[in-house]
């Protein structure tokens, strides 16, 4: 009998692995989650704190200002004395709790602007979605209070905005729809830190006279990639530029900036 | 209570959202309170993979336990109306199983329940809330099905006469009853994973959503109607390996005759369950895309469609195997070896069927090859991939399938009614017909637009159901009365067959873990379909490689415990059987046809 | 001979030679005789067939007693035999190589990409972002089949595939167009029933508007080469290509009602 249990147990086996190995041998495809921040109301603080940490220094385009010291506030580390965002941001306003002001200060940047800063910050609701803004204000506050951001505030947000609660917030869309050149320079806030002429910052490398120095092919680069490759004298500041252009302009866009500053002679 | 305490928590929850404008601190302590564990951890499988063992397995069981009862009352119930004692022993042996079977579903379902609340307790929590009575309910009717099944196991002989075993007949139906509701309200909570009412939104409060809407969802018939003929074909598929591993191990004539007919009758009962089920699968596939479009696609077309052919290449097992054990039968039925030169032909048939049904649309090639091909398009072979060609070679699978076994009926008979010639020339007609309407729908679905094509699969099952059921009635009169060319000689069947028996029940158990993940699969990164979101690290639904090995382990689980289950059986058994001497089943009258008639 | 075609073993050998013959050289070189396009069967599909004819072949040669017996008479004189002592030795010797040649010739770095499937029809998004505009897809009809005369879209859209789509897509609209050749996956061969017919209008809009880069990951693991024509043509120029398609090709799409039976694949 056990030579037959054998047989059995072997049987069962062998096809049980044939099975197995017929389904390895085709292509292995994943489904794909998608990457972008659909918080549904349970969304818990850490995750808010660790997409807004990701778009604070990434996507979100803040430390092009923010942390340089000149142009706007420091925000993570100390601002005249007065500690971090976190520390200070519920002692801005009177009335507005820290959360309040934080969202405010995103969304209507120019009602309170620090005293001995211009006003040049954008209207962020251009380019993050409802769920952006808060897990930024979310990683803001972590940095030295208490996180009160809850995925409450997200809904309520995007159902002021009409958006469907829960459906998934378009990806930030290009800041214009316009195919004029300077347009395009100013709206996607390249002015604030280049210098075109009279008009703009002076973080970044003066493009008044860039094509001079530089081809098509190494702006298009530049402008996709800023960190691909930094101008000489510039690498203090290295790393400062978004790397999100490639999502803000539509492609039709880019071309008409790289044209008109490979003209810039 | 429990709801109380969760109302007050919302109510807790929206005052402070009234108070988190004036005072952070005081939002911040109920955000604290209120915050929830989200997801456990398991030791090396993770979460999901404790999760999927759990519910496959216990799944696997509690189909065994809900399909097994099905037949056993209409065994007995043959047993009582056919005065053939081998149905009686037949259903209390399936019984016997089913006790001890019973146990290890509970078992599973703890730990299921268990694993559920410590690894996944945010998404827990939703469906509890929502849940809650038919909960309770369930736990109810898990009572009084043990119970039900207590009386019906354990009276068998105490009720075996005369009225007290038409009411014990009436017990085993009562039993079934119970069994089936316990399933509805279990799948009520998981097709509501899938398909929840349109109304509820991730913002709706669970405790909102009314019960009977979450229950009477869009998936829910579909599935339990699927579930029950499943339940039928595992049950009956692992009736089936019970019966060829008895038979391997039987020591006397008596015990192959009675093994081998025993097998016989599950193989019988799951095939004839298995033509319906595509039906079945269809209404459900149906819903899924009623409910939502990309969720169908999804399943037929989107990452999962590979999925598909491992599918056909199961289920042209499940064919092949099917059909061979009949073959091998009809050796041991004297007379048919008229009918074997045939039997060739039929598995021509087959073969050529499961290569064009697993021949996939688009192919996994080289670079040459694809340059050859001019894409992943095959120009030749690329017809085969389509729909039609594969509905048309699953009807006549089925048909060869159905021929194989009228055979096998007719082997040892010779009709006397006077039109036995007409008839049968009535029959071959029918199946000639049948045949040709399936092609030509096929080949003709080539030349219509997808909407009309899509109608034609109706006409092509139509017409197999058609057949079936005509030529099956016609046969009865052909046959009635018919001379005996000799007696089955039960038991006299070659061993091969019954490894045959587990080749089926290792395919169907596989499938069955297969459509399970298939089914479970197509909400991807959802708990509960565009309600609840998994942000579980395990969010993303896994590759086929990665699933077979865990329906592979699920499959050796369940077959490793149903041996010990079975061998259980055994032991219970012996000192019961050996004594008793009844007539060899072999030289009883032995009817030939089964309990189809 | 007549003997030898009778026995089960040699009736075997003959059906896997046969079959290998009919599916490695028939499909191939069959079909063209009688005018049909065919090509080479590629070798996963040939080894899926092969498989099934070896189980079928397994089936035959044991579902009746005496044919099993023959069948295995001549493997088990191959094995006790003693005349046939050096066949036995040959063999002992020749099936551990092939083994062992298979294996190596598995493992053996090559420069061969690894098979890959790409899902030509991947499943659509429920709802995309065209240009800053929502669109949702699900149900969406041709809104220009409503609207104006078919002729004048067909123009339009005669004009639209000529300017774009005819480097890669071709005259004839067969997929081969001049660029073709170059592209792995190449461009969809429009004539073939197994594109444009199996699918809507609108699923056929998302793949021109967001072309290769819009792909799901099943539609990996090549990106197809397609650009996003949302960023060259309008909404309307995209429709009236569609309609272009359909109309120049004979096929009408699919309709929603229908659609609720499986994707083909």
């Amino acid at each position: 009998m056990w030579a037959t249990n054998l047989k059995i147990v072997g049987l069962v086996v062998t096809t049980v692995l044939l099975y197995t190995l017929v389904a390895n041998m085709i292509p292995q495809l994943e489904s794909e989650v998608p990457g972008e921040l659909t918080f549904s109301g349970q969304v818990t603080t850490e995750q808010l704190v660790a997409a807004g940490e990701e778009l604070y220094q990434g996507a979100g385009g803040c430390t092009a200002c923010h942390g340089l010291g000149t142009r706007a506030p420091d925000l993570l580390t100390d601002e005249a004395g007065q500690g971090n965002v976190a520390a200070r941001c519920d002692r801005r306003v009177q009335g507005l709790a820290c959360k309040e002001y934080l969202y405010q200060s995103m969304t209507e940047p120019n009602a309170y602007v620090v005293s001995g800063y211009q006003p040049i910050m954008p209207d962020m609701r251009r380019t993050l979605s409802a769920a952006q803004i808060w897990s930024v204000i979310a990683y803001l506050q972590s940095l030295g209070g208490e996180v009160t951001v809850t995925g409450e505030d997200i809904a309520k947000t995007e159902q002021a905005q009409g958006g469907a609660p829960g459906a998934q917030t378009p990806p930030a869309g290009a800041a214009t729809a316009s195919l004029d050149p300077l347009e395009l320079l100013r709206s996607n806030q390249c002015l604030v830190c280049h210098k075109l002429g009279t008009e703009g910052g002076v973080i970044g490398p003066d493009l008044t006279a860039v094509g001079r120095r530089a081809d098509a092919e190494y702006l298009r680069r530049a402008i996709l990639e800023p960190n691909a490759d930094t101008a000489s004298g510039y690498a203090a500041v290295a790393g400062t530029m978004p790397v999100n252009f490639g999502q803000q302009l539509t492609a039709a866009q880019l071309e008409v900036l790289v044209r008109y500053l490979v003209g810039r002679k | 209570m429990r709801r109380q305490n969760r109302l007050g928590m919302g109510i807790g929850m929206g005052m402070a959202l009234v108070a988190l404008a004036f005072d952070p601190a005081l939002a911040f302590a109920q955000e604290a309170a209120g915050a929830v564990r989200e997801y456990g951890n398991f030791p090396w499988l993770g979460a999901r993979g404790a999760i999927w063992i759990a519910a496959e397995v216990h799944l696997m069981f509690a189909a065994f336990v809900l399909g097994v009862p099905i037949f056993g009352v209409v065994a007995e119930a043959i047993g009582i109306w056919s005065k053939d004692e081998r149905y009686d022993r037949l259903a209390k042996e399936f019984i016997r199983l089913l006790v001890i079977a019973y146990s290890a579903t509970a078992i599973w379902g703890a730990v299921l329940t268990f694993f559920l609340i410590t690894l996944y307790p945010r998404f827990w929590a939703h469906l509890s809330a929502v849940f809650e009575v038919s909960m309770w309910v369930y736990v109810g009717l898990f009572f009084l099905e043990s119970f039900t099944l207590y009386l019906y196991y354990y009276g068998w002989d105490h009720w075996k006469t005369g009225r007290a075993k038409l009411g014990h007949l009436w017990l085993g139906i009562l039993l079934n009853v119970w069994g089936t509701i316990v399933m509805f309200i279990a799948d009520s909570w998981l097709s509501y994973m899938m398909s929840p009412p349109t109304a509820v939104t991730p913002d709706t409060a669970p405790e909102t959503v009314r019960l009977w809407s979450a229950i009477a969802n869009a998936t829910w018939m579909p599935i339990n109607i699927h579930r029950i003929i499943a339940n039928v074909v595992f049950g009956g598929s692992v009736v089936a390996a019970y019966a060829a591993y008895r038979f391997l191990a039987a020591r006397t004539q008596e015990e192959r005759a009675h093994y081998d007919w025993m097998g016989y009758v599950g193989n019988f009962v799951a095939i004839s369950a298995l033509i319906i089920l595509p039906f079945a699968g269809y209404y459900l596939g149906r819903e899924v895309y009623e409910y939502n479009e990309p969720m169908g696609i999804t399943m037929m077309g989107g990452f999962m469609s590979w999925l598909w052919i491992i599918q056909a290449f199961l289920i042209g097992v499940l064919f092949l195997a099917g059909n061979y054990y009949l073959w091998v039968g009809m050796e041991r039925i004297p007379g048919a070896e008229r009918f074997q030169p045939y039997t060739k032909w039929l598995l021509l048939v087959l073969v050529t069927g499961v290569i064009v049904w697993a021949t996939p649309h688009t192919m996994i090639a080289s670079r040459e090859e694809l340059e050859a091909m001019g894409g992943s398009h095959h120009p030749f072979l690329g017809v085969l991939g389509v729909m039609s060609a594969k509905n048309t070679a699953v009807n006549l699978m089925i048909l060869t399938t159905f021929l194989s076994y009228l055979m096998y009926r007719r082997a040892n008979k010779r009709p006397v009614v006077a039109w036995a010639r007409t008839g049968s020339m009535v029959q071959a007609a029918i199946f000639l017909a049948a045949a040709a309407v399936v092609l030509f729908y096929g080949i003709y679905g080539y030349y219509v637009t997808a909407i009309v094509r899509i109608g034609f699969s109706v006409y092509q099952v139509l017409a197999v159901l058609t057949t079936i059921i005509s030529v099956m009635i016609l046969d009865m009169l052909v046959l009635r009365g018919a001379e005996s060319r000799g007696e089955i000689r039960w038991g006299q069947m070659p061993v091969r067959s019954q490894y045959a028996l587990f080749v089926l029940v290792v395919t169907f158990t596989w499938l069955m873990g297969l459509m399970g993940f298939a089914r479970s699969g197509i909400r991807q990164h959802w708990h509960i379909w565009e309600v609840m979101r998994d942000t579980s690290p395990w969010a993303a639904t896994p590759a086929l490689g990665y699933a077979a090995q865990m329906i592979s382990a699920c499959v050796l689980i369940f077959l490793g415990l149903i041996a010990f289950v079975f061998w259980l059986g055994g032991l219970i058994e012996k000192p019961a059987l050996l004594p008793k001497a009844t007539p060899a089943p072999a030289a009883s009258p032995v009817p030939a046809t089964m309990p189809a008639d | 001979m007549r003997e030898l075609l009778k026995h089960p073993f040699w009736q075997a050998v003959i059906i896997v030679v046969g079959s290998f013959v009919l599916f490695e050289f028939g499909v191939a070189y069959l079909p063209p005789l009688l005018g049909m396009k065919s090509a080479p069967v590629p070798n996963s599909v040939l080894l899926q067939y092969m498989l099934t004819v070896l189980v079928g072949l397994l089936v035959y040669v044991s579902d009746n007693e005496q044919r099993w017996r023959r069948f295995k008479e001549p493997l088990h004189a191959v094995l006790v035999d003693p005349g046939k002592r050096a066949l036995r030795m040959v063999l002992l010797v020749a099936v551990p190589l092939l083994v062992g040649f298979v294996t190596y010739d598995q493992l053996r770095p090559s420069v061969e990409a690894p098979l890959g499937l790409r899902s030509i029809h991947p499943a659509p998004p429920g709802q995309i972002t065209f240009r800053g505009k929502t669109i949702v897809l699900a149900r969406l009809e041709n809104p220009l089949r409503a609207d104006g005369s078919i002729a004048e879209d067909y123009q339009v859209g005669k004009r639209v595939y000529y300017q774009n789509c005819l480097p890669c897509h071709g005259d004839p609209l067969n997929g081969r167009g001049h660029y073709a050749h170059g592209f792995n996956p190449a461009p969809l061969d429009f004539t073939d029933n197994g594109t444009i017919p199996q699918l809507t209008e609108s699923f056929v809009f998302w793949r021109v508007a967001k072309g290769g880069p819009g792909l799901p990951k099943e539609g990996t693991p090549w990106n197809s080469a397609m650009p996003a024509w949302e960023e060259f043509l309008t909404e309307e120029e995209i429709w009236s290509v569609i309609i272009f398609l359909y109309e120049q090709t004979g096929w009408t799409p699919r309709t929603w009602e229908e659609a609720a039976e499986g994707a083909e694949e």
